[in-house]
């Protein structure tokens, strides 16, 4: 006879109220594990997507994701030239946002890839590809919204989604759109033609009032559009992403680069620590510290449930031992209400997780070995519960019984 | 009715509580017996050492000394327990007390049959003997329902079946009919009294009942812890007891 489902049969829905909000506690816990792990993937996303060997930024920044960092536009042809480089490209980013004809916010980190050197073939796509065009395209993450050939006007012009990302995300949660350089650029210097013609004539000004403006033929080219004017350097990068050529060391290229005085070089692990160190670093932790909170409140909560149930069976667990009931039997009734309770409440956190993490607004990422490690800790959580239990039924007195 | 042997065997078995100021003598030097299939009641004022006979009969608390025999086989040894005490609880040994006697989450039936269930009776002998003994104290249809459902007559009925279900040497019993009025507590001795003749079992009763001391076969009295009054035959096959003396009857 089976005596702890039969404890649980007499009162089930008591049982079942417990497990069930047991269950959601744990389900809160998976939360808590998968939020964690998606934060860590997510921040580290698009550089992953990116497929750089080294990244050189602006000297002495930690950029570009972590801070600001602008670099001339040319030291990519710099950069090229050094021996064991294969290929350099560009970083550009800035987030925008913009409204829809319909009126929905669009907000995105908009990211200029060096066409035609990259036209985004190292982006993991679920649909559609990478950029074809010079301009007008771009690849866009499905949690922006949009879709495949859906068309978009930004500043000037209409661009077409070609294709979508899923789970890249820059480091304030926004979505990722990656148009080339220039597209990039255009979009970010959007200017009304008004302020257009406001700028050239505040800079007409200037040189009217410096001595340059006793020279007409200065007056006249301060006129014309910026970049046409050679003295005026073209918009900066934020940094420049290396690959090293087949069969060449990353760590060999590195300190070549590191030498040139302008630039600090980061590898790509270096570049995941400055973003994990730095961006999400403080959410990581209270993250980490809100999971490690609940685990505790968890195991308090479950010890204290499977003690009051043990409690509540005193007087039979007295009886049992005077009929000559076995240790094992009495002992092994309270471990198996904990484990059938560890149990179900893990069950029900990984049923709900599974329907309720994909409706979360931020990924929530779990592995097997996340739903193994709950499982262990549910294991040990129910075993240390009812070692508590079974300790106070083996001080169960018979005596108690007689005294009614 | 099975044979007659001893069922149970004291020897100078006594007992004591707490040290110096709060030592109390709860059970003197007792010699006591009891044979197979007789019902004895034991009578004796509040505090008198009723309940700590019984425990220590019940191998509930081990007495100061003195040695102990149930169904033949050696409990208690110079004040010890020797051998398997669980064993001998679970096959020779049962229990019925004033009230809550039953595991509250078992029906009746279940806690009948766990009795044998423990002792590795399999489930369809087990279920089937549990029903035959409900149905013998009267309760039969009642196996199905839990303690709660029950009336206090009905769960005294449903103990004493699961005190005799296993046919042990001895039943203790600690005031089983008090919670009962005068005819449902009459009822329910005269079916304890005729189910452990049938079963050989021996029978020791405290009780204050002097309504019901017509049905059993002896009455002790005991007082300060010592026995002071032992049986006289009032049943069909009455007989003297050693230290016999007049049952002082109301
Ligand atoms: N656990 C105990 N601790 C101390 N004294 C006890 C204990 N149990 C019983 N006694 C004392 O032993 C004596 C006999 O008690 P008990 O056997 O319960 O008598 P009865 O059941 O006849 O009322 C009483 O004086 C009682 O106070
Ligand atoms: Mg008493």
């Amino acid at each position: 006879m089976n005596l702890a489902l039969r404890d649980i049969r007499h009162d089930l829905s008591r049982f079942a109220l417990t497990a069930v909000g047991l269950g959601l506690l744990l389900t809160v816990v998976l939360a808590m594990t998968g939020i964690y792990n998606g934060i860590i993937v997510d921040a580290t996303a698009l550089p992953a997507s990116l497929q750089a060997d080294l990244w050189i930024v602006q000297r002495d920044t930690r950029g570009p994701f972590a801070e600001l960092s602008r670099l001339p536009a040319e030291l990519e042809d710099r950069a090229l030239a050094v021996p064991g480089v294969a290929r350099a490209r560009s970083y550009v980013a800035h987030t925008i946002q913009r409204e829809l004809p319909d009126g929905r916010p669009l907000r995105f980190t908009a990211v200029g890839l060096s066409w035609p050197v990259d036209g985004g073939e190292s982006i993991p796509l679920i649909e559609g590809r990478p950029l074809e065009q010079a301009h007008y395209e771009v690849i866009v993450d499905e949690s922006l919204g949009l879709q495949l050939g859906e068309r978009i006007r930004l500043a000037r012009d209409m661009y077409t989604v070609v294709g979508v990302t899923k789970g890249i995300l820059a480091s304030a949660g926004d979505a990722v759109a990656f148009f080339t350089r220039a597209d990039a650029q255009s979009i970010q210097y959007d200017q009304s033609s008004e302020a257009i013609r406001l700028d050239r004539k505040a800079r007409t000004q200037r040189i009217r009032e410096s001595w340059l403006g006793n020279d007409p033929e200065f007056v006249r080219f301060a006129e014309t559009a910026t970049g046409l004017i050679p003295a005026i350097a073209p918009a900066p990068v934020s940094a420049v992403m290396i690959n090293v050529a087949p069969g060449a060391s990353i760590e060999i290229v590195k300190q070549r680069l590191a030498t040139w005085k302008d630039i600090s070089v980061y590898s790509q692990e270096d570049q995941n620590e400055l973003i994990l160190g730095g961006i999400v670093e403080k959410t990581r932790k209270q993250i980490g510290l809100f999971r490690a909170l609940l685990v505790v409140i968890s195991t308090i909560l479950m010890s204290l449930i499977i003690y009051t149930m043990t409690v509540d069976k005193l007087h039979s667990i007295a009886l049992l031992k005077l009929l000559g009931a076995k240790q094992t039997v009495i002992l092994g009734m309270i471990l198996q209400e904990a484990l059938l309770l560890g149990a179900i409440a893990y069950t029900i956190a990984i049923g709900v997780g599974h329907y309720a993490f994909e409706r979360f607004p931020r990924r929530v990422i779990l592995e097997n070995e996340h739903m193994l490690m709950l499982a262990l800790l549910v294991l040990a959580i129910s075993s240390i519960a009812s070692a508590i239990g079974m300790k106070k039924a083996l001080a169960a007195d018979p005596n108690e019984v007689l005294a009614g | 009715m099975s044979e007659r042997s001893i069922a149970v065997l004291a020897r100078k078995v006594s007992k004591h509580y707490g040290e110096g100021n709060t030592y109390v003598r709860a059970l003197g030097e007792t010699d006591f017996e009891l044979m197979s299939g007789e019902v004895v009641a034991l009578l004796g004022p509040s505090g008198s050492g009723k309940s700590t006979l019984l425990t220590i009969l019940g191998l509930i608390n081990e007495p100061d000394g003195g040695d102990l025999e149930i169904g033949g086989q050696v409990v208690i040894r110079a004040g010890e327990f020797v051998g398997n005490t669980n064993q001998v609880r679970r096959r020779e040994l049962g229990f019925v007390f004033q009230r809550s006697n039953l595991i509250p989450f078992l029906t009746a039936e279940e806690n009948v049959r766990l009795v044998l269930e423990l002792d590795g009776v399999g489930k369809r002998i087990a279920r089937q003997r549990s029903r035959e003994m409900l149905e013998t104290l009267g309760v039969g249809d009642r196996g199905a329902h839990y303690p709660v459902e029950l009336s206090g007559g009905q769960q005294q009925r449903v103990a004493i079946a699961r005190a005799l279900i296993h046919e042990p040497a001895l039943v203790l019993a600690d005031e089983p009919t008090a919670s009962l009025d005068k005819q449902r507590g009459r009822q329910v001795m005269e079916l304890f009294r005729s189910a452990a003749r049938e079963r050989g079992a021996g029978v020791l009763v405290v009780t204050h009942d002097h309504r019901s001391l017509d049905l059993v076969d002896r009455t002790l009295e005991i007082e300060d812890g010592f026995l002071i009054a032992g049986g006289v035959a009032l049943g069909p096959e009455g007989r003297s007891g050693e230290r016999s003396s007049p049952t002082v009857r109301p």
